[in-house]
Formats: structure tokens, C-alpha cells, sequence
């Protein structure tokens, strides 16, 4: 993992002060740095985020955690258990009043939306930095913030030029190509996949959820291509490997696939992409000095400056207005900026996903383990 | 005269005092109860078990709000109604059963010939090489061996390397159902060969010489003699290799390519992707269930083998 640099660190109290607007609220300007803090609940030694390992976690450090820890002293520390496995921990310890096992959650928007309906999240309506976020960072169908969303992303089509020598693929259905047989890759619970699927197969978006037979039948004919069903790092793994010359995944894997000196390049099919979001909640039962750091941490993470530096590692527009695309990825369709940009993508509520995500995770699996 | 107590060295003293704390803690009187007492962790342990399924098969008579995403108050038998009515679960479980039946046969054919030379070979440096290569796999984790797998079956990986300096095309040898029952089969062998090893041992090696002198060649004495001695082995290793890998995780997971689920692949899918703690918990006391009652049938059948501890059943 590689640390911030030097201006970056020099930088760090006063960039986190700008962010979490603390200078500028209850007479705090010009306040020495340590009176400013002292009027502050008690410091915990260290917070807890569970993150996602690789380029994920490299990336939150030194956008936002190690930032933090330079401005108010408390370390972060980042939990890589699964998003899923962490789930069901969490929402034990809120049933039994225990302390929850993390002070924050980075997860996805469905996962954590599951989370706020079942009543484990903290509202998060009182960060001030909400006042500079786009309408992204509002959770769709929920009441206030317990969730607050940080960027979207956009499951691509990802390919190896060198499998695809008259360009790249324009539709979803160019990977039934029978040369494609037994290369290509999905996510093993088809996440991403349906909505584009829905389309490819004759359907229409308007149908979801009521009738998705256009979805299942062009994802039985996927099926005949015997694609290989995992998750993030398996991706990487198998385009290093030579497994497969196609996959649907997030073009954040993409790129570190390429910043690993794969072969690799992605597009938005003519049928379009998933367009999602990943967010950052906390659990009830966390004691109140916590609870406050907790918030200040998320209240940083979108904060411009966190996001600038946070999510050019992740190669993810964000939900701040003003943070630059990094360089290798002006202009590219897995990083929306512009209006005609999301009209290529496909974004449905995750209440409607949370809803329906077991019914059609099981019609994935079923046509899948067939 | 007798010597006073104090002339007695000072660790018998401290023993007496040792002793006589112990036996006011635990009478003599209580001994019986020795025996029952070192049982308890064990009993504490299954009890806790016990009390795990109870709590878990509370849960299966309980339906996931998808509004709320918690159970439902009310009990139905709704979870299992979709356990045997739904194809996926019936495909991963007939995959499941199979594959543990295909992975015993294959596993118990091959566990016997390593074990008949462990124990019969008369050279101790082919013994020790024999054992070193049986409990070396043990050091390295499921998950581990699995991996060795990706690179040595990988489409880059050596054996398709190999058949390219013979000219042969990169063949897709891992993620299909042949490359799980494999992977059960190299993780099982060594299970098989250490429950079928004391079987064999407990044959003498002059019964064998007695049906040669009476006339019997190899094959006869290896039917009429060997196998039925070593029956209880095969039983024992059988149920160990079946059990096992009617619920393993790892290997199907790993080298299945996400297409070739076993039954604990679907429990955790159910627990942690779609958040049905319900519907997990159905299906792994099915999964309970069906294993015992393939154990009990095997017990009624053949016998509890080496599992018996040497009591008849």
C-alpha cells in the first residue's frame, strides 16, 4: 500500500478541517487546533471501516482514512471481512445491543439499503458536508441518510482487444460468439448482469420487476457459452490467467487489471450498463464519542478533497461536484459526467433491487448450476 | 521408631497436602463420577451444538421480510416447501449426493493399495516416505491445495504447458464438475488412507500366508481373505470421505468456477448473499438430515466398521 505524499500529508489537518466545515462552525476560527478538538467528545483510540481489499482499500487509506487519522489523531483501522459476511455479524450485535464488531460500513447501496430497512443504521441526516453533495449521495426510496452514497459505478463489459480484432464489442450479445465458449465471465450471483440482459434480450427496462422473461432467456443462452461465475478478484485473476477474453464487471477491476499490465480494455455496450452505488453507513449501538468520530469520518469522505484523491484510485465519479476524472479516464463511458453519459446507463432503485434481489438471484443460480 | 513427618522430604509433604486438598474439592466417594466428569467438555461441546440447530431450526419455520429483512413471527413451512419444490436446490443437492458417492468409491479404491504397501512393506524407508507423503497434505489447508490446483490445471498452468511442447491446444481442465470430484478425491486420500491403515493391521499377515500355502493365489486370497478383514475399514473411511465431502465448501467453490455449487456453497449463499437466514438455515438441517440418515443406512447395512471401536454393532 502506498502511503500519501509528503505536500498531501503536510496538508492533512487543515484539509480535513476545511472539509468537515469544523473551522467554520461554533466560533472554532482561529481557535488553536487542540482547543478545537478538546470541545470535541472523547477520542477513541481507533475507528474501525470495513473496506474492500486490493485497490479498494489503497485507495480509501490514503484518500480518506490516513487523512483523517493526520488531522485528529485517531487510527483507522480497515476490516477487509466480505461486505456479505460482515452483514450478518453486524445486525446480530444491534439484535443483541452488543457493540457492533465496526464503526463503519463501506458497502454497497443494496447491501446497506437491507441494513436501513431492517433498522440497524444511524441517520446520518446531520453530516454538514451533505449540503455540498449531489443528489447521488441520497439513498433512493429511503427515509433521511442512513446510508450516504460516496460515488457510482458502472459494470462494463470488459475484454481482451486481442480476442476482439475488429473492435470492440458493441452489444452484450456479441459474447454468444461461439469462439467466446467457456471465455467469458459473470458475477456468480449475476449481479450487474440482469438489467443489460433484460434489454439484450428483447425486453424492456419498464418491465423490471414484474417481467423479466426477456432477462432469464438471454441469460440461458449466456448459459451455452459456459461463462465463469466469481467475484472482484477473480476477474483480475482470470484475465491474468488467460481464463477468459470477456467479462461483465466494474471497470474498477478493469483498470487495475490494466495498471497490472493486462491486456484490457472496457466499453458500454449498445444496450447499455448498470449503473450502481457504493456507500458508507454506521451501525446502531456504537457508544456516543464513537458514534461522532464515525460521523466526522464519513462527513470527510465527502469532503472534495477526499474525493478527489480517494476515488482517482478507484477510477469512479464521485458525489462532490468539481473532482477531476483521473487522466486515463476522461471521456470514458465507465466514468459519467455528462447527461447523454447517463442516458447509456441503466440505474434502478435498490429498493426495487432489495425487493427482488433473492427472487432473481435464485433464477440466476437456477439457470447457472443447470 | 517411627521417623517424625518433618524428616519426610519436603515434595512427599507437599504431595500430602496436594492430596488432601483434592480429596476435600473431590471424596473419594465421588469417583464414579471421574469418568463422567471428563466426558463433560465433550457433552458441553455437543450441547452447544445441539442448542445451535434448535436455534437454527426455530429459524427455518420463519420467512425473510423483504421489507423489513426480518423473520417473520409467524411459523410456516414455507422454506421447506421452496427447498423441494425449487430446481436449483435440487440440482445442487443431487450434485452434492453424487459427487460424495462418486469421491468415496474412487477415493476407497485408490486408499487401499497405499495403505495395503504402508502396512505390509517390509523396507521402513518406503513406510516413512509413505507416511511423509500422507501427512504433508495435512499441513497445507484446503483452500491452499485448491489453488495449487488453479496453477498447476490453469490454462497457463504446467500440465497444459507440457501438452503444449507436444503441439496439444490449452484444454479447459479446471471449473467443471470432473475437476471438483478430482479435488475432493486428492483432499479425501489421505482420510481414507489413515482410517483404512489400522483396519489392515489388524489383519495377520499369516492369514494370508495360510491361504497361499492352501493354494489360493494372490486375487483369491485378496477376495476371500483381505477384503472381508478389512471391511471395517472401508466402512469407517467410506463414512468419513462421504460425510466430508457431501459438505464441503471450498473445493467446489474454488475449483468449480461458480457453476458447480455443492449444498454448503447454496447454505452460504442463502446466509450471506441474500441475507434469507431462513432459508440457510432449512437447508443446512436438511443437509444434517439427508447425511445421517445416509450414515444410519450404512450402519444398518454394513455396520459401524472401525467406528465401532472394536464392538460389534
Amino acid at each position: 500500500m502506498t502511503g500519501p505524499s509528503k505536500p498531501f500529508l503536510n496538508l492533512g489537518r487543515r484539509r480535513f478541517l476545511q472539509g468537515v466545515g469544523l473551522a467554520g462552525a461554533a466560533g472554532l476560527v482561529g481557535m488553536p487546533f487542540g482547543r478545537a478538538f478538546a470541545a470535541e467528545p472523547e477520542k477513541p483510540k481507533e475507528i474501525i471501516v470495513r473496506a474492500w481489499g486490493g485497490s479498494w482499500v489503497d485507495s480509501l487509506k490514503k484518500g480518506v482514512s490516513d487523512p483523517f487519522t493526520e488531522a485528529t489523531g485517531i487510527a483507522v483501522r480497515h476490516d477487509l471481512t466480505e461486505d456479505n459476511e460482515i452483514q450478518p455479524k453486524v445486525w446480530a450485535a444491534v439484535a443483541q445491543k452488543r457493540v457492533p464488531p465496526i464503526h463503519i460500513n463501506w458497502d454497497t447501496t443494496t447491501n446497506a439499503t437491507k441494513s436501513a430497512l431492517r433498522g440497524v443504521t444511524e441517520d446520518l441526516s446531520d453530516l454538514s458536508n451533505l449540503a455540498n453533495v449531489t443528489e447521488l449521495a441520497k439513498p433512493v426510496g429511503l427515509d433521511g441518510y442512513p446510508i450516504v452514497n460516496t460515488y457510482g459505478y458502472v459494470y462494463v463489459l470488459a475484454y481482451r482487444p486481442s480476442a476482439f480484432p475488429d473492435g470492440a464489442p458493441k452489444s452484450w450479445k456479441d459474447l454468444l460468439d461461439p469462439k467466446l465458449k467457456g471465455r467469458i465471465a459473470l458475477y456468480n450471483d449475476g449481479i450487474g448482469f440482469h438489467f443489460p440482459a433484460q434489454v439484450a434480450g428483447g425486453g424492456k427496462l419498464e418491465d423490471i420487476p414484474d417481467n423479466m422473461q426477456a432477462a432469464w432467456d438471454f441469460i440461458a443462452k449466456i448459459k451455452e457459452q459456459e461463462p465463469l461465475l466469481g467475484e472482484d478478484p477473480d476477474f483480475t485473476a482470470w484475465f491474468q490467467k488467460g481464463e477468459i477474453d470477456a467479462a461483465c464487471t466494474i471497470s474498477t477491476n478493469a483498470r487495475e487489471a490494466k495498471a497490472n499490465g493486462v491486456d484490457i480494455a472496457w466499453t458500454v455496450p449498445e444496450e447499455g450498463a448498470k449503473y450502481d452505488t457504493d456507500g458508507l453507513w454506521i451501525p446502531k449501538g456504537l457508544p456516543e464519542n464513537e458514534l461522532y468520530w464515525a460521523k466526522q469520518y464519513i462527513n470527510f469522505a465527502i469532503t472534495k478533497d477526499a474525493q478527489q484523491v480517494w476515488l482517482d484510485g478507484l477510477g469512479l465519479p464521485g458525489v462532490v461536484p468539481g473532482v477531476n476524472p483521473p487522466a486515463d479516464l476522461v471521456g470514458d463511458p465507465s466514468y459519467p459526467t455528462t447527461e447523454a453519459d447517463f442516458k447509456k446507463l441503466i440505474r434502478i432503485s435498490s429498493k426495487v433491487q432489495v425487493e427482488h434481489e433473492s427472487e432473481w438471484f435464485g433464477k440466476f443460480k437456477e439457470i447457472m448450476q443447470g | 521408631m517411627r521417623p517424625s513427618r518433618t524428616s519426610y522430604p519436603l515434595s512427599w509433604r507437599l504431595m500430602d497436602a496436594v492430596e488432601a486438598i483434592a480429596a476435600s474439592v473431590w471424596p473419594r466417594s465421588f469417583s464414579a463420577a471421574v469418568p463422567w466428569l471428563m466426558l463433560m467438555p465433550a457433552a458441553v461441546l455437543v450441547g452447544l451444538l445441539v442448542l445451535g440447530l434448535w436455534d437454527m431450526a426455530d429459524g427455518s419455520f420463519r420467512t425473510l421480510d423483504t421489507a423489513t429483512f426480518l423473520p417473520s413471527d409467524d411459523y410456516s413451512l414455507a422454506n421447506y416447501d421452496r427447498a423441494f419444490t425449487e430446481k436449483l436446490f435440487f440440482t445442487v443437492a443431487s450434485r452434492s449426493l453424487i459427487g460424495s458417492l462418486i469421491v468415496t468409491a474412487i477415493t476407497l479404491v485408490f486408499a487401499f493399495p497405499y495403505s495395503y504397501v504402508m502396512v505390509r512393506t517390509r523396507s521402513a524407508a518406503l513406510r516413512k516416505f509413505l507416511l511423509i507423503a500422507l501427512f504433508l497434505p495435512f499441513f497445507i489447508g484446503q483452500v491452499v491445495r485448491a489453488y495449487g490446483w488453479l496453477i498447476i490445471l490453469g490454462s497457463q498452468g504446467m500440465v497444459n504447458e507440457a501438452l503444449g511442447l507436444v503441439g496439444v491446444a490449452p484444454i479447459r481442465l479446471l471449473y467443471n464438475y470432473p475437476a471438483v470430484l478430482f479435488g475432493l478425491v486428492q483432499y479425501m486420500l489421505p482420510f481414507a488412507v489413515l482410517m483404512l491403515a489400522p483396519a489392515l493391521t489388524a489383519i495377520p499377515e499369516e492369514m494370508e500366508s495360510a491361504a497361499g500355502s492352501l493354494g489360493a493365489n494372490w486375487v483369491r486370497t485378496f477376495i476371500h481373505v483381505v477384503l472381508p478383514l478389512a471391511k471395517p475399514g472401508f466402512i469407517g473411511a467410506g463414512l468419513v470421505v462421504m460425510t466430508l465431502s457431501l459438505t464441503d465448501f471450498a473445493i467446489p467453490a474454488i475449483l468449480g468456477g461458480g457453476s458447480q455449487d455443492f449444498i454448503a456453497n447454496a447454505i452460504y449463499d442463502q446466509f450471506f448473499r441474500t441475507s434469507d437466514q431462513g432459508m440457510g438455515a432449512t437447508l443446512a438441517l436438511l443437509l444434517v438430515a439427508v447425511g445421517s440418515i445416509m450414515v444410519g443406512v450404512v450402519f444398518a447395512l454394513f455396520g459401524a466398521g472401525t467406528l465401532a471401536m472394536g464392538r460389534s454393532k
